[in-house]
Order: structure tokens, then C-alpha cells, then sequence
């Protein structure tokens, strides 16, 4: 595979991934993915991983928890 | 002698007796005003600010409790036990009502309240806890935390995603807690709740730079340890199989 963005691509695959790239640069690495397959597995194992870490980071927080919140909340403000 | 115990408390206080009989009883007159604590003055003085004081509670409170989820989670992710995470949520949310005045309207409520978050967190149950590599992790070469391009880097790539894909939440959860905290909560801002580097950089105050490297090397860690998960449990090799006919949409 001779480099025909590919080292530029890898670079920045992480930016481009998080929407950190201006627009010129994220539409250079959008046509590159389309036609280097290797750069495009690349930001797919990306991809998944963010997805996988977002499905399992999922929580909500206890009932409980947002009561004693609120508790403290308003014991905070009547001592003031 | 009238007019003389009279003329001692309507020079005093000379709100609160103003509507009562201030010539039959002088007396009781001026023990009242010193006994009861000055009615008509704090009254009119309290009215407004207790008023006002629920309406910024209210406010609070309808701002910055939807968020509460988000913040159990990354509060999950740092303390990694639920006891701790509650604790550390309640401390947040006591500290962002204390400086809710300096809380400019208009701005990033979500990274204001991840800021007070984190600065808890690093404050309060970091001390706690024991952490060995603090200050030296952002100098390690990338040849010491298992090189940039390592194992998976050539054979079945597209089973990787394949296999990252179908690992349970448990195996993905227990990758995160361990890899360095900083690198843990880099990935979680940025992938997880999709703060800019910016954003990122404010909330831990570091340098753009060190979050794009924390990010990068634990992203990697994180990649590495999957992979090797999956490959414990088969999965690789399954989807690697797999893979060859069926091709993800």
C-alpha cells in the first residue's frame, strides 16, 4: 500500500472521529476513507469502540439519590 | 409619668410601636420592643430575598437535575463503586448550588457542573485511593504502555470491530477501570458524554496536547485489552469466521 493520505489519514482519524477537525481537513479524511478500505476498517474499529464504551458507561443514578439531593438542596438554602 | 416612660422607647424603635397604643401602657411598651425582634423591619427585609432564594433553588434545580444520570455515571467511572459515586454526586451538586450565582446563564451548564465534578473527585477520593503512577503517566513513551501499532495490528482488523462489538458492557467496564484514571476520564468526556478537547482540557486543566494524548493512549489501552478479551472468549475468531460472508451495514 503505497501512502495516498494513509499517513495523514491515521493521524487524524481520532480528531476526525470526535468532530475535532475543521471542515477542510474532515472532508480530506471523509473522501480518503471511501477509497482506502485499510483507513476505513481503521475508523470502524474507532467507531465501535466509542459506541461499545458508551453502552456500557449507561447509568442511572438511584432514586434515592436524587431525593437526598433535593434534601440538601433545601436544608441548604433555610440555614442561609 | 406618663410622658416620661413614653418618651424612652418611641425614640428607640420607632417602627414596631407606631400602631399600638402607645400612650396606655408604656411599660410593656418598651419590654415588647426589646423582646420580640423587631417585626415590621425584618419582615419587609426578608420577604424578597427568601423569595428570591427559592426561585434560584427552583432554577437549580431544574437546570441541573436532568443531569444527575450523566453525572452518577462519570462519577461511577472515577470513584468505581456506588456508595462513593453517590457521595460524590451529593458533593457536586452542594458545591454547583453554593457558586450557582457565578454560574454564568447562557454558557456550557454540562461542563460547568463536570468541572465541579472532577475538581470534587481530584479534591476529596483521589487522596483516597492509591495511585502510583500520578504525574508520571502523561511521560510514558508509547513503547512502554505496549507500542502504538501492537498485536491486532495486521490479522483480522474488520473481525475486531466485529468482536468489540458483541462484547458484553461488563468486559468494556472492566477495560476502563483498568487503565490509568487519567486516560479513563479523557475517553469518558470525549466518547462518552462527546466534550470538545476543549471542553476537556478545561474540565481536568491540562493543555490540549495532553488530552489528545491521554485520549489516543487509552483508546489504545482500551483497544488492546477488548481485543484481548474477545480473543479469551473466542469471539475473535467466531466473528473472524463469520466476517468473511456477512458484512456489517
Amino acid at each position: 500500500m503505497t501512502d495516498c493520505g494513509c499517513t495523514k489519514a491515521k493521524a487524524e482519524l481520532e480528531e476526525y472521529l470526535h468532530h475535532e477537525l475543521c471542515g477542510e481537513d474532515a472532508a480530506d479524511i471523509f473522501a480518503h476513507l471511501a477509497g482506502c478500505e485499510d483507513c476505513a476498517t481503521e475508523h470502524l474499529i474507532g467507531r465501535t469502540l466509542t459506541e461499545a464504551v458508551q453502552r456500557a458507561c449507561k447509568e442511572i443514578a438511584p432514586e434515592d439519590l436524587r431525593d437526598q439531593v433535593l434534601a440538601r438542596l433545601r436544608n441548604l438554602q433555610s440555614a442561609h | 409619668m406618663a410622658t416620661a416612660l413614653l418618651e424612652r422607647p418611641v425614640a428607640a424603635p420607632p417602627r414596631g410601636i407606631r400602631s399600638r397604643g402607645i400612650d396606655s401602657r408604656g411599660l410593656e411598651l418598651s419590654v415588647m420592643t426589646t423582646d420580640t425582634p423587631s417585626p415590621d423591619p425584618s419582615t419587609v427585609g426578608k420577604a424578597t430575598p427568601e423569595a428570591a432564594a427559592t426561585l434560584t433553588r427552583d432554577l437549580f434545580e431544574e437546570q441541573a437535575m436532568p443531569f444527575i444520570d450523566q453525572l452518577y455515571a462519570a462519577a461511577m467511572r472515577m470513584t468505581r463503586n456506588p456508595s462513593d459515586a453517590q457521595d460524590l454526586v451529593q458533593e457536586t451538586f452542594v458545591k454547583a448550588f453554593a457558586a450557582f450565582a457565578q454560574f454564568e446563564q447562557g454558557t456550557n451548564l454540562k461542563a460547568w457542573l463536570y468541572r465541579i465534578l472532577t475538581n470534587t473527585f481530584i479534591n476529596a477520593y483521589r487522596k483516597k485511593q492509591r495511585e502510583p503512577y500520578q504525574g508520571t503517566i502523561d511521560d510514558l513513551e508509547d513503547w512502554q504502555m505496549g507500542g502504538a501499532e501492537s498485536t491486532t495490528a495486521m490479522s483480522g482488523r474488520s473481525a475486531e470491530a466485529e468482536a468489540i462489538d458483541h462484547l458484553p458492557d461488563s468486559a468494556v467496564k472492566d477495560a476502563l477501570q483498568s487503565i490509568p484514571e487519567d486516560f479513563r476520564l479523557a475517553v469518558y468526556f470525549a466518547d462518552v458524554e462527546g466534550f470538545s478537547y476543549q471542553e476537556i482540557a478545561e474540565i481536568m486543566k491540562t493543555p490540549i496536547g495532553t488530552v489528545m494524548s491521554r485520549l489516543h493512549r487509552g483508546r489504545r489501552l482500551l483497544r488492546d485489552l477488548l481485543a484481548g478479551y474477545a480473543q479469551e472468549r473466542g469471539l475473535g475468531q467466531a466473528a473472524g469466521q463469520k466476517d468473511l460472508g456477512v458484512q456489517k451495514p
